[in-house]
């Protein structure tokens, strides 16, 4: 069965599939989260104060009484939302700014890069925590906090790759023809290096879910009660000596689904990018 | 000596000092408290700001006044041996003591006290209580050492208040330099400041009264419940007067190491209500509020159980008071029957807005789950303390809110005009102005009894719990108070068991170098690798001229982004109960009443002559704060650089030239899994680990460089690592990939072929040609940890750029956040300048062809 199936995927990896497994897994968990959950996560159990994990809280509960596993389902929402929205505004405004400045070269594409250097500039981290706390902690702020530094990512990426796409033959004939730019970017130049694209997605994505953890972390994130990996580390760090299932859990929910992006995006860049990191020969 | 190897000696000497750093550390210097402390005052005069952190550290210690409030809460002469007050109550005649010194060596007399009354009562004064201070109506020194002073209207408890860390006499000579340097007459002198840090006071020898036991006192901030828990563990600090982490406590309790000191507060814990919004200005909405909140689930869930429910706002301890907690029992049917009368029945929609303490966190989240129980929905609202006292306290654009109000006896509070309750009753300001008046105790006390009923009948707030002090300290202290009538710690009696006295200071704690031998290092490397990379003189001043431009850029947005930011400092620094006269007094003396462009100019301009500003809250040069942080976050960079470099590099080289084999392979697998944990994560481990449960680290805190470099390097070195393992994961993996690359080049075969072992061939000629991606990345890691520190430092509580920056953010530093933001983003800029000429250095055909173009 697994042969078979092997068989029909022959350019992934077990790797990649394990990968895109564990993904798939996060995403079906915060899909299920959203019509059931193990137990509810807004209400408060005082007579199931910091209970170790057991049959009925298989991941133990917290100060409030609350379950470490619904939480870390509901959680992965969060997590997945923001990442992927932030993300979304990387490669939105990112890619369509670096075709254009591939296309337009000159005083436009200095402009361009120069904009990228400056937010490149800005340490990364530094940048999320100013926006969230200047315009206030919330899911919202996060995806912009993290998707602006997403921007120039993609804006020198899709650049770099169009560069080279305009120097191929089809592109010259395609100009004599007397096609504009525009079309240009759009028929030759974005087909061709969309594989560099989402594959550069996905490594971001990753990356994506580390900063909203660590916006969640010092409080920047998605607000309570709506429960978030990074602040449910953030609470159990008093309780650690006594209950450190509440440190240990929402952690590896954050390293196993970071894990499992990198795991795919390896994958994805071996099949659709193989000039960047060939196999060892 | 190729470049290769002096990067060896370094590491070499690097990892020597790392295991110098294993040595045994003293911490503790002898005869010294270290007393934790939640919050870092905003700067250290009582008298120019409400700021309970203040008093906390300078009170009865440091400063004093004419009387003093005991542990009982009793009023007792300090200053003012005795007075008398006339039969009106107008007059009150005070002797002051004699031979009382300031710190300084001048004289304390009759002067001094008209002095700091009058700057208390002043038009312009800064004072937090100068609403008090002005039913003065003057004050006139009759004799060298004896005051008079004229009342405007009788004030029962003026003695009360002149023992108020408010109310402490300062000199002339130095009062306005209290806020850095503060000098008074107390048992403690003022020793040193370490911002983010400590406050350290030293034994007044010179004092008049009975000298305290302890040479010295060092105040330690530990703003972080976790931390605090931590470092009472690692045995960083003696004791907390205020433990802010109640879920520890039953852990606390089993170790014999410590005791667990509760004493009555005065903090009265409300759900606070705006009267000012519909539909809360019904009383029927209010009540129903009160019944659907369960006040014992409340503290089980906020307070871990140590809190007392109570009815009004007013603390059980206090002998006028009334036992009204269960005016409105918890009655949730009750509560919805209230609410569809009032026209409500399940369609009503709140925001609730928590300021960042754990009680209201936590209660807030129990508050919000009982009100939905009845049909409300609720939007809960998180904010920092700066934007809480802007937008709830000052704007009051809030519906409810929770927070504990600390001041002694303040119910008068719900007379004020305009207070962010904004509840008005002439019947309870009738009897607040009574009590104004009122001098003997029998008549207070029936008044106040009164009030409390007036509050709990129009159900103003949900008043849900006082809190007890709760203080913990190691078995070995004595003669530390148990109760707080004020928001002071009192160590003129305490001691510690054991310990032998302090030997005499040492010419003082070198100063911080200065900032601008981080600069000389910089343009030291400028030099250097502009010098060896023979760039063209036009590829230099091309890439300066981007480097301005890219600088003026950030600068803007940087300004920009800040400036418009809700919050204002002022406020923040005024603390809850300030007045607005002296917040206006204040603005004008920060700048913040000129206009935007004048601001973002003499900004700019400021910082191209080397001035960053002065930090508002802290009131020092903003460049001397971010010396001193420096000190810690470049070394913990530097460290953690050494360390992700000395793991990444030979890992990714080994991976590389190992691919096939199962070492190579796990190598790559260890740093796939590295890459994915999140560094606060694995600090949390850490501290989990190595300092809770095998104890060979502390949890954090720094000692400062003075105490040596060994006890320096050791406090960096978890920190560090848990930097720097997820980094040199990233690096392992890009060192593999740019290796594996190369070994794939022609010249790699001809090398094999002509011979050459793999290990040679990897040696000689793989690793030089990978090394330059790798440089890339070096840079820009050099750049995130300096700057990625911000998450660690926190966890750790080192005193670095990053938490400084976190700190100004809350406290609304703006001047510090973007300076501070500016310097790091400079740091990025210059390092990614000085990569771009490394290139040329390590490549020989990037040089040839930039000379070319």
């Amino acid at each position: 069965m697994i042969a078979r199936f092997r068989r029909r995927l022959p350019h992934f990896s077990a790797a990649a599939l394990a990968g895109a497994a564990i993904v798939a897994a996060f995403a079906l968990m915060g899909l299920v989260s959203l019509l059931w959950t193990p137990h509810d996560v807004t209400t408060i159990d005082a007579g199931a104060r910091l209970g170790a994990p057991s049959w009925a809280h298989p991941l133990g509960t917290n100060h409030l009484g609350r379950d470490v596993l619904s939480m870390i389902m509901v959680g992965a929402r969060a997590s997945i939302i923001v990442a992927t929205m932030a993300v979304a505004i990387g490669l939105g405004l990112g890619a369509p700014l670096g075709l254009f400045a591939a296309a337009s070269r000159g005083v436009a594409e200095d402009a361009v890069m120069r904009m990228s250097d400056v937010i490149f500039a800005f340490p990364a981290l530094i940048l999320a925590i100013l926006i969230a706390a200047v315009y206030g902690p919330g899911a919202m702020n996060a995806v912009i906090a993290i998707g602006v530094f997403n921007i120039p990512v993609f804006a020198r990426l899709a650049r770099g790759a169009a560069l080279s796409i305009w120097t191929r033959g089809y592109v010259l004939s395609a100009r004599t023809a007397g096609k504009s730019a525009l079309r240009i970017s759009l028929e030759h130049v974005l087909p061709n290096i969309a594989p560099v694209l989402i594959v550069q997605a996905t490594v971001q994505l990753s990356l994506a879910v580390l900063a909203e953890a660590g916006l969640s972390y010092v409080g920047l994130g998605v607000q309570p009660p709506a429960p978030s990996w990074g602040r449910m580390l953030a609470d159990s760090q008093t309780m650690v000596s006594f209950a450190p299932w509440l440190a240990i859990f929402p952690g590896l929910a954050i390293f196993l689904f970071v894990f499992g992006l990198n795991l795919l995006g390896d994958g994805l860049r071996r099949r659709l990018d193989p000039h960047r990191e060939a196999r060892p020969a | 000596m190729s470049a290769a190897t002096k990067a060896g000696v370094m590491l070499r000497l690097l990892f020597i000092s790392l295991i110098a750093a294993f040595l045994p550390a003293k911490l503790h210097a002898a005869g010294a408290l270290n007393v934790g402390v939640q919050l870092e005052p905003p700067n250290l005069d009582p008298t120019s700001g409400a700021a309970a952190a203040i008093d906390e550290i300078v009170y009865a210690n440091l400063f004093e006044g004419l009387t003093r409030i005991n542990e009982d809460g009793s009023v007792a002469p300090l200053l003012a041996a005795s007075w008398t007050v006339s039969d009106d109550g107008l007059i009150y005649e005070f002797t002051l003591r004699r031979g009382v010194r300031f710190h300084d060596g001048t004289n304390f007399d009759a002067g001094d006290v008209v002095f700091s009354l009058n700057r208390a009562r002043a038009p312009g004064s800064t004072n937090a209580q100068r609403v008090i201070f002005e039913l003065i109506d003057d004050v006139v020194a009759t004799g060298d050492h004896t005051v008079r002073i004229r009342l405007k209207e009788p004030l029962g408890a003026f003695p009360t208040y002149l023992g108020w860390g408010d109310a402490v006499i300062v000199a002339a000579e130095s009062a306005a330099t209290n806020a850095v340097n503060p000098v008074g007459t107390g048992p403690f002198k003022f020793q040193r400041w370490r911002k983010g840090a400590s406050v350290t006071l030293n034994r007044n020898d010179d004092y008049w009264g009975a000298r305290p036991a302890l040479d010295q006192v060092n105040f330690i901030f530990i703003p972080d419940p976790s931390a605090a828990f931590a470092a009472l563990m690692a045995g960083d600090v003696d004791g907390f007067p205020n433990y802010p982490a109640p879920e520890n406590l039953a852990l606390i309790e089993r170790d014999a190491r410590f005791r667990i000191v509760t004493g009555t507060g005065e903090g009265e814990m409300l759900l606070a209500i705006n009267h000012a919004r519909a539909p809360f200005d019904d009383i029927r909405v209010r009540r129903a509020l009160n019944h659907a909140i369960d006040k014992r689930a409340v503290i089980e869930a906020g307070l871990f159980g140590y809190g007392a429910p109570i009815g009004s706002h007013f603390p059980p301890h206090h002998p006028a008071y009334v036992e009204l907690a269960d005016r409105y029992p918890y009655d949730p049917a009750e509560a919805r029957r209230l609410l569809a009368a009032a026209g409500y029945a399940d369609s009503l929609d709140v925001t609730l807005t928590l300021p960042p303490p754990a009680y209201a966190r936590r209660g807030g989240e129990v508050i919000a789950a009982q009100l939905e129980a009845i049909g409300v929905n609720v939007a809960i609202r998180n904010m920092e303390w700066a934007q809480w006292l802007d937008q709830v306290f000052a704007n009051k654009a809030y519906d409810l809110t929770i927070v504990s109000h600390t001041e002694p006896l303040d119910i008068d509070i719900y007379a004020r005009d305009d207070y962010y309750f904004q509840y008005a009753n002439d019947a309870f300001d009738a009897v607040i102005a009574d009590l104004r008046g009122a001098a003997d105790p029998a008549r207070r006390d029936a008044l106040f009894k009164q009030a409390q009923e007036i509050l709990a009948d129009d159900a103003v707030n949900v008043f849900i719990a006082s809190g007890p002090k709760i203080a913990v300290w190691s078995k070995d202290v004595a003669g530390v108070w148990a109760n707080a009538p004020l928001q002071a710690n009192d160590f003129t009696r305490a001691d510690i068991a054991g310990r032998a006295p302090l030997p005499a200071e040492s010419a003082g704690a070198p100063a911080a170098l200065p900032i601008w031998a981080v600069f000389i290092a910089i343009a030291g490397a400028f030099a250097f690798v502009i010098f060896y990379s023979k760039a063209s003189p036009a590829f230099l001043a091309g890439r300066a001229l981007s480097m301005a431009a890219t600088l003026a850029a950030a600068s803007l947005v940087i300004f920009m982004l800040i400036e418009v930011a809700p919050g204002d400092p002022a406020a923040f620094m005024m603390g809850l109960n300030a007045d607005p006269a002296a917040l206006a007094a204040l603005k004008a003396e920060l700048g913040l009443d000129q206009p935007l462009p004048m601001r973002y100019l003499d900004w700019v301009g400021g910082m191209l002559m080397g001035d960053f500003g002065t930090s508002y809250t802290y009131r020092t040069p903003v460049a001397e704060l971010m010396a001193e942080r420096l000190w810690v976050s470049l070394p913990l960079a530097i460290v953690a650089f050494a360390i992700s470099t000395a793991i990444g590099l030979p890992a990714g080289l080994a991976a590389a030239s190992l691919a096939r084999k199962p070492a190579g392979r796990a190598i790559f697998g260890a740093a796939q899994a590295g890459v994915a944990i999140p560094n606060f994560w694995l600090a949390i481990l850490f501290v989990m680990f190595f300092a809770v449960t095998l104890r060979w680290f502390s949890a954090g805190g720094f000692p400062g460089w003075h105490v040596g470099l060994a006890p320096g390097l050791k406090a960096l070195l978890l920190p560090a690592f848990a930097l720097a393992l997820p980094q040199a994961a990233i690096l392992t993996q890009i060192m593999r990939s740019a290796a594996m690359e190369t070994l794939r080049e022609d010249y790699i075969r001809t090398a094999r072929a002509k011979g050459l072992t793999r290990k040679q061939t990897v040696r000689n000629h793989a690793m030089r040609n990978a090394l330059i991606p790798v440089l890339t990345i070096l840079g820009l890691q050099f750049s995130f940890l300096l700057a990625g520190g911000v998450i660690i430092e926190n966890v750790f509580y080192l005193p670095g750029l990053g938490r400084l920056i976190f700190q100004a953010i809350t406290q609304r530093d703006l001047i510090v956040v973007e300076s501070v933001v500016m310097a790091l983003v400079f740091v990025v800029i210059m390092i990614s300048f000085l990569i771009d000429l490394a290139y040329a250095l390590v490549d020989p055909r990037l040089r040839q062809q930039r000379s070319a173009s």
